[in-house]
């Protein structure tokens, strides 16, 4: 079972009964961290601005097919997300640059101690399997997830071909499903 | 250690976001009539989900919610107007075709003139109005022919008024006052008046129309004095 977020159910369930008040609220709780989640991948505000907009839209429009037993309200929304940004980011080929100024206060700090505090159970057991990894395993799974970076991206960095990129990726995420059944 | 097999894997490098633009639209595809793939992929975003939490929020620019807000307004404005327009011209045409024959036959018994031409006329001609307090019963029926350029009203079925009438108005902002169209009190009791095509007619498509509660006689004033109980617009009643 996802973990349950009773507030962020209840107020997908009034959007999906069109709820315009419930829908303001959706948006408030959520969407500086989707953001987040779409300029990471993206590294242009304007265009993860867009992809948020598209994806509240679908998120109006399909709020009605949410199924808490399948899903956590933020993973759905998440997903809708990321889907759209990496769409994008694959249209457009956007790949890491040299110049990454914009993104500095994005990806310096990791988070804020705080939040860190308030992280859930699912995270942090996450988080203990990620450590699990080598780190330049880890570090590969990191950002393919949150930069976007495709296989082909990640060959570059690592300086590796694209072949070894897919056994590491494969084993490290066999290795995570492991972990996180134990 | 364990293995991943094929879809397993495909499913984890597609929620991972490492594939390529040809393989995310494949699998894209494929998902929906692979339910296997599906629900591997499912799995794979609630494994990896949690990393959403450790990422910085970005505050969005003040006006994106008011840009998303007018996306939803806009669709939301075109559906609503388009399906309530249909609802209302199946539900007016049903009305009418129920009544067609029974206020016939009601109102020749009363001994009424009936514009039958006017009841059942070409489709591309008929408007009709459906005068109700919002549920799904019409308790006045309001037609116009602008081929015969004749109007009916036929109080289909409202309540009862012991020592009170219904009486109907047409409102318009081209207009300084309601005008009143005849009083009427009986289920079945209809009233047929001649029009005239040109700036009346016009006045009269695009008017409201709204049923007061009167004392016998009618409005003492000339205007609706008692609770407007009814109202509705002319629609198209056979697009």
């Amino acid at each position: 079972m996802p973990p349950r977020d009773p507030k962020l159910e209840n107020l997908l369930s009034g959007v999906a009964g069109g709820d315009e008040a419930a829908f303001a609220e959706l948006y408030q709780a959520t969407a500086s961290k989707l953001l987040g989640v779409a300029i990471r991948i993206l590294r242009n505000r304007e265009l993860a601005e867009e992809v948020l907009q598209e994806a509240f839209f679908k998120v109006w429009e399909r709020a009605g097919d949410y199924n808490s037993s399948i899903a956590s309200p933020i993973t759905w929304m998440a997903t809708i997300v990321r889907n759209r940004a990496l769409d994008e980011a694959r249209r457009r080929v956007i790949r890491p640059s040299g110049d990454e100024s914009e993104l500095e206060n994005i990806e310096s700090g990791d988070e804020h101690p705080i939040a860190a505090l308030e992280r859930a159970e699912d995270v942090e057991r996450l988080l203990r399997c990620l450590d699990g990894l080598e780190p330049e395993k880890k570090e590969i799974v990191r950002l393919a997830y949150l930069d976007g970076l495709s296989r082909e991206a990640l060959a570059a960095r690592f300086n590796r071909p694209e072949g070894t990129i897919k056994t590491w990726l494969h084993r490290s995420l066999a290795l995570l499903k492991g972990c996180l059944e134990q | 250690m364990t293995e991943l097999d094929d879809i397993d894997g495909l499913a984890a490098e597609y929620v991972l976001g490492t594939l390529s633009r040809e393989e995310r639209l494949t699998v894209a595809d494929r998902r929906a009539v692979d339910k296997a793939l599906d629900r591997a992929i499912g799995a794979w975003e609630n494994r990896l989900g949690s990393l959403v939490e450790t990422v910085s929020p970005v505050a969005p620019s003040p006006n994106l919610y008011n840009k998303i807000r007018a996306q939803i307004g806009l669709s939301q404005h075109v559906i609503s107007l388009k399906s309530r327009e249909q609802a209302l011209a199946r539900r007016a045409n049903r009305w009418r075709n129920a009544f067609a024959g029974a206020t016939a036959l009601a109102a020749s018994l009363a001994g009424v003139m009936v514009y039958r031409d006017a009841i059942v006329p070409q489709p591309a001609t008929q408007y009709v109005a459906v005068l109700d307090a919002g549920s799904d019963k019409p308790a006045f029926l309001l037609t116009v022919d602008t081929k015969t350029n004749m109007c009916v009203i036929t109080a289909v079925n409202p309540p009862k008024q012991s020592d009170k009438t219904y009486q109907v108005w047409m409102v318009s902002d081209k207009m300084p006052k309601p005008k009143s169209l005849g009083m009427m009190n009986e289920p079945g009791e209809m009233q047929a008046m001649p029009m005239q095509a040109g700036p009346e007619m016009d006045l009269f498509m695009n008017a409201s129309f709204a049923v007061s509660v009167e004392p016998i006689g009618g409005s003492p004033t000339g205007t609706p004095t008692g609770p407007v109980l009814f109202t509705g617009k002319l629609i198209q009643a056979t697009p």
